[in-house]
């Protein structure tokens, strides 16, 4: 009978230290999560100025000032865009803690105080009636149709967390790039019933970071796959 | 602490100047770890042969058979190939591996608890009761369980390779796996097949 730790002094783990280190070739170095959340912001506020080319500003936006609820609203969306995609980059290295998921927790509590505060200033003006639930589908398509394509462009700079905890992060870069198209979407759209419009605004959020989480994963992988068919 | 004079000592003894050197170890796979990501092979498989006994304590904590531990190790290894890149140098180098050699165990925990969740003892009643050729299906049946238990990966690996006999680069355009990790999956799904069936290593 052979001695139980002979295979695994000289065994198939060892064959595969060889077999990795054999032709081994350069990489190059992740960014730091700072640098890469700098890249991811430039990134998407480009894509925000090409929809605001093309939609262009609101009306009121260039005639008056901001209104209040706006101004918090973009502030406090830009907090969530900005946290939770360095939240991302951090949690998507091996050897960061779990904790930064919390990151943007303080940011998304502020942006639904924002939008408590738009319900509050809506019954102060209208009366109960301001409340009336409604269905703004423009909303939902506008965060979709620009949160789908950003949060695809975060799953790819995250791409490395496949094999790690890719759920996490996926949803954390896709309530990035949620964020980041509810601050178009305030550029480029009238808030008229602003309670209504900013819960559809988090309706379309809460659905880019579900999908994010869902599907992100699996993509993930998928560009892994193809990365490592390229370096070998 | 001198090679010879860690050659000289006991165990023990070992292990106390191991932990006065850990810092200068510490630093010496940093470094090593920073040739590894310029191209330096030998610098890596130093790296990674020295790390062995670390990684194989790590999965030793979350999993209890050896054959799990070395596969668990093997994971990590696969893992942290792949994502060789994302290491930062002016970070420590032993908390980056030990997250990745952590994750793999449980992963590999996770799923021996799913397997078991889904082994059912009647697998193999169909071959009660059948004459002469019980022994045979019974093996086959074995076999077949044996493949089903598999890793994805790893059955399809053996599927193109050793079934439908493809070359390698066939098998890797259809499986989306690269050449490397292609011939170690079936290598993998090969050697987890012996051990189950009770082949020779």
């Amino acid at each position: 009978m052979t001695e139980p730790s002979a295979p695994q002094r000289f065994g198939p783990t060892e064959d595969l230290v060889s077999r990795l280190a054999c032709g081994l070739r350069p990489v190059r170095r992740l960014p730091s999560p700072l640098l890469l959340l700098g890249f991811w912001t430039g990134c998407c506020l480009g894509v925000i100025l090409l929809a605001l080319w093309m939609l262009g500003m609101r009306h009121d936006l260039l005639r008056d000032a901001m209104g209040r609820v706006d101004l918090l609203h973009i502030l406090s969306a830009g907090s969530v865009a900005l946290l939770s995609g360095f939240a991302a980059f951090q949690l998507a290295l091996p050897d960061r803690d779990r904790r930064w998921a919390l990151l943007p927790l303080p940011a998304v509590a502020a942006w639904l105080a924002t939008m408590g505060l738009g319900c509050v200033s809506d019954v102060a003006r209208m009366g109960w009636a301001g409340l009336r639930p409604g269905v703004s589908l423009p909303c939902l398509f506008f965060i979709l149709g620009l949160g789908l394509p950003l949060a695809l462009g975060i799953l790819w700079l995250t791409r490395h967390a496949a094999l790690l905890r890719p759920a996490p992060v996926a949803a954390l870069g896709g309530l990035s790039a949620a964020a980041f198209a509810s601050i178009g979407l305030t550029l480029v759209h009238e808030l008229q019933a602003t309670a209504m419009v900013l819960v559809w605004h988090g309706i379309a959020v809460a659905a880019v970071t579900a999908m994010g989480a869902l599907l992100g994963p699996r993509l993930m992988r998928r560009a892994g796959h193809a990365d490592s068919s390229r370096s070998g | 602490m001198s090679l010879a004079a860690l050659s000289l000592s006991g165990p023990a003894l070992r292990r106390v100047s191991e932990a006065e050197d850990r810092p200068a170890r510490d630093a010496r796979w940093a470094g090593l770890m920073q040739a590894a990501q310029a191209g330096n092979s030998r610098a890596y498989e130093t790296l990674l042969r020295e790390c062995l006994p670390l990684l194989r304590a790590i999965c030793r904590q979350r999993l209890r058979e050896p054959a799990e531990v070395e596969d668990a190790v093997q994971d990590t290894l696969l893992t942290l190939h792949r994502v060789r890149h994302t290491y930062d140098p002016a970070r420590p180098f032993r908390p980056w591996i030990a997250a990745i050699a952590d994750r793999r165990a449980l992963d590999r925990l996770r799923g021996l608890a799913r397997r078991r969740g889904r082994e059912a003892d009647l697998d193999a009643a169909e071959n009660l009761g059948v004459a002469g050729d019980a022994e045979k299906r019974l093996l086959s049946s074995d076999l077949r369980a044996a493949v089903k238990n598999l890793p994805e990966s790893q059955r399809a690996a053996l599927q193109l390779t050793k079934i439908e006999a493809l070359s390698l680069a066939e098998a890797s355009e259809r499986s989306r796996m690269s050449i490397g990790a292609l011939k170690v999956a079936t290598h993998r799904a090969v050697q987890s097949l012996r051990r189950k069936l009770g082949g020779d290593p």
